[in-house]
């Protein structure tokens, strides 16, 4: 194995269901159950099961999955933190994990205090860490609080203070757990950079995070895990994609968002009425019944499946009592190809006449999105056509 | 490929389940690897325990001393234990010092992988890291007060006996039953976290029956050998006694039988803490 590698086949791993329960009483039923020979299954509780997380060295991996499926898990087997019930986990090299930033950090030590112990936690020689000291303090925006106790600074800059000691150490494998989350802005935006200079280096990086967009900035290869079980692991962008998908069905199957108001049918149109196309006319049609007149407002957005719209488009409305049709049309789909959905709401000033729920799925043909280059975060797949001129002079 | 066929229901088949491997010398190599963490803990324990006190690094003196003053108060006056000629506090200093390692380490050792969870639950390290820790916290401590007792000869006008070369070998036994059991302790404590109130208990009673406050010529002659092989703690502190203060030999007699329960339960602490390694994260 190169340095770097990692390499987890067919990992199983399981918690006690009844954890923290450790009484004597409840000690004596699990004995009493075992001696009258019923399985004890029942305490048990799969996190993983048969997974495999391959990354070669320099490669970026990001894990997704919804909470609770087993990304933190995987994260901590793969630091070594806990061992896996069945199956092997080889990672090769020096590992940096944040999988929580403040873990390693004592609230009664000082700052630099805190870069030698987290630093050798890490396994870094103490004459490393005070080679990388003075970046270390750079990077964290710390260098007027350094010499002070840690229980006298903001969650931010702990974070801040643990991110950079396990990015300045410069490990063979650095695995990043929702600890951004914590940062202000600029700060995730610096994490996000460094990670990539981290790259760059030939770190192997796992992260995982609920910030997809985030996550496709930086990795190349995504592992969707769900309920414990590896759903899809692939490029990135289509490993995202699948996800965003079942959020989205699970969004419809929790509730069929009726309010009000009521859909009775909605259709997507492109040009010569067919499917969608890229960078063609496409046409809205629904038909919405409402029991009294309301004016108000209706919005239509078009999002890759979660609630958060790549656009939204809206007008107010008169709707008389009985069934009103609504025709929306868009001269031109700045859309690539791919599969996308139709979400909608209809809003008053005093509330919702219909909350913002999807309404149908709809795939775009056309060209494929063009691909960011290393460390460009794209808000938005959003395709544009474009002319270029290049003259020499 | 052969995951289509697994059963996910049914668990995984027996023959991935995994095996944690002891190899003792890469276990040695990892932790000797892991020194300067020992260290780092270790300092951060110190730094900690005196950061908010106001006579600070004075306690590591001011609790033995204290102790010794208890005892030279209340069992020179009230039992009047027979020192052969030896000046109490000096005879009560010597039993104490063992006795303060033993107790410091196993108590805080005891608890070193509940109070450090945090860490082993985020980080990965040699576990044996942490009680480790709390010894080397508890050899800083009993090293500070040697300085005491070097105070103490002084005072008292006693020189120490020629036959203090011997003292490495008492240490050795001292070291390696306390290390034992602080490697035990710390492992069970996780999953029977009773222990850890049941602990204080248990230590101030082996105050009583370690050889501290009396001298070794209170148990009967034919039970001293069982004695000192259930409480190794007893031979080491009677060998310092005899070779510091009386200018004899250990008494080998007593002090081999207690290095061999010394041995096993280092052998035995170590393989139960490497057993029950594997939940320590789950449990912790």
């Amino acid at each position: 194995m190169r340095r770097g590698e990692i390499r987890a086949t067919r990992v199983w791993k399981r918690f006690r269901a009844d954890k923290r329960r450790m009484l004597l009483r409840d000690q004596l039923e699990r004995v009493q159950k075992k001696l009258a020979h019923s399985v004890d299954g029942a305490g048990w509780r799969w996190a993983l099961r048969d997974v495999d997380v391959v990354a070669q060295p320099g490669e970026s991996l990001a894990l997704v999955g919804a909470n609770g499926s087993g990304k933190t898990t995987m994260l901590r087997l793969l630091a070594k933190v806990m061992y896996p019930y069945a199956g092997a986990v080889q990672v090769n090299g020096r590992v940096g994990a944040l999988i929580e930033v403040r873990a390693g950090i004592h609230p009664d030590l000082t700052g630099a205090e805190n870069v030698y112990l987290y630093g050798s936690l890490l396994g870094v020689r103490r004459r490393e860490v005070a080679k990388r000291f003075d970046d270390i303090v750079a990077f964290a925006e710390l260098e007027n609080a350094i010499n002070r106790q840690v229980k006298f600074y903001s969650s931010g800059m702990q974070v801040r203070l643990g991110f950079a000691i396990a990015a300045f150490t410069e490990p063979d494998v650095l695995l990043v757990d929702e600890v951004l989350a914590v940062g202000d802005a600029t700060f995730q935006q610096k994490c996000l950079d460094r990670m990539r200079a981290v790259l760059a280096q030939g770190t192997t990086v796992v992260f995982v995070s609920h910030d997809l967009q985030a996550v496709e900035s930086i990795c190349e290869r995504a592992v969707w895990l769900s309920d414990g079980v590896v759903q899809a692991d692939g490029r990135v962008r289509e490993v995202l994609a699948g996800y965003r998908r079942t959020v989205e069905q699970a969004a419809e199957i929790s509730g069929p968002a009726f309010g009000f108001m009521r859909v009775v049918k909605s259709e997507l149109r492109g040009p010569d009425g067919g499917s969608a196309r890229s960078q063609e006319p496409l046409e809205v049609k629904l038909v919405i019944e409402s029991p009294e007149p309301r004016e108000a407002e209706i919005f239509l957005g078009v999002s890759e499946g979660t609630a958060t719209p790549i656009f939204l488009v809206g007008r107010e409305t008169l709707f008389p009592a009985g069934e009103t049709e609504v025709r929306c049309m868009i001269p031109y789909l700045p859309l690539p190809r791919g599969r996308f959905y139709l979400w909608l709401g209809v809003f008053e000033q005093t509330g919702d006449l219909l909350p913002w729920h999807p309404v149908s799925q709809f795939d775009v043909l056309g060209p494929e999105l063009v691909e960011t280059p290393r460390g460009v975060v794209r808000l938005a797949p959003i395709e544009l056509a474009s002319t270029w001129e290049v003259d020499s002079r | 490929m052969g995951k289509a066929v697994t059963d996910l229901g049914a668990g995984p088949p027996p023959e991935i389940l995994f095996k944690l491997r002891v190899r003792f010398l890469n276990a040695v190599r990892e932790v000797w690897g892991a020194r300067e963490l020992v260290r780092t803990l270790a300092e951060r324990d110190f730094r900690v325990r005196y950061k908010q006190a106001v006579l600070g690094f004075a306690w590591t003196l001011l609790t033995p001393f204290a102790l010794m003053v208890v005892f030279t108060i209340f069992f020179k006056r009230v039992a009047n234990v027979d020192t052969g000629g030896v000046p109490y506090p000096l005879f009560a200093y010597l039993g104490l010092l063992p006795w303060t390692f033993f107790s410091t380490s196993v108590s805080n050792g005891g608890q070193s992988l509940i109070v450090n969870s945090q860490l082993i639950n985020k980080v990965y390290c040699p576990r044996e890291v942490f009680p480790l820790a709390s010894t080397v916290v508890a050899a800083v401590d009993t090293a500070i007060s040697v300085l005491m007792l070097c105070l103490l000869f002084v005072v008292t006008g006693f020189l120490p006996k020629p036959t203090s070369v011997w003292l490495p070998v008492m240490l050795a036994v001292q070291v390696t039953f306390t290390f034992g059991l602080t490697l035990l302790t710390s492992a069970v404590v996780v999953y029977f976290r009773d222990l850890r109130h049941v602990l204080p208990i248990l230590l101030q009673l082996g105050l009583f029956a370690t050889p501290v406050a009396y001298s070794m010529a209170v148990v009967p002659e034919n039970l001293r050998v069982l004695y000192s092989a259930v409480n190794p703690l007893a031979p080491v502190i009677d060998g310092y006694r005899r070779t510091i203060l009386y200018g004899t030999a250990p008494n080998w007699e007593l002090l081999v039988p207690g290095a061999i329960t010394s041995l096993f339960l280092a052998v035995f602490g170590y393989l139960v803490f490497k057993r029950l390694e594997p939940g320590f994260a789950d449990y912790a």
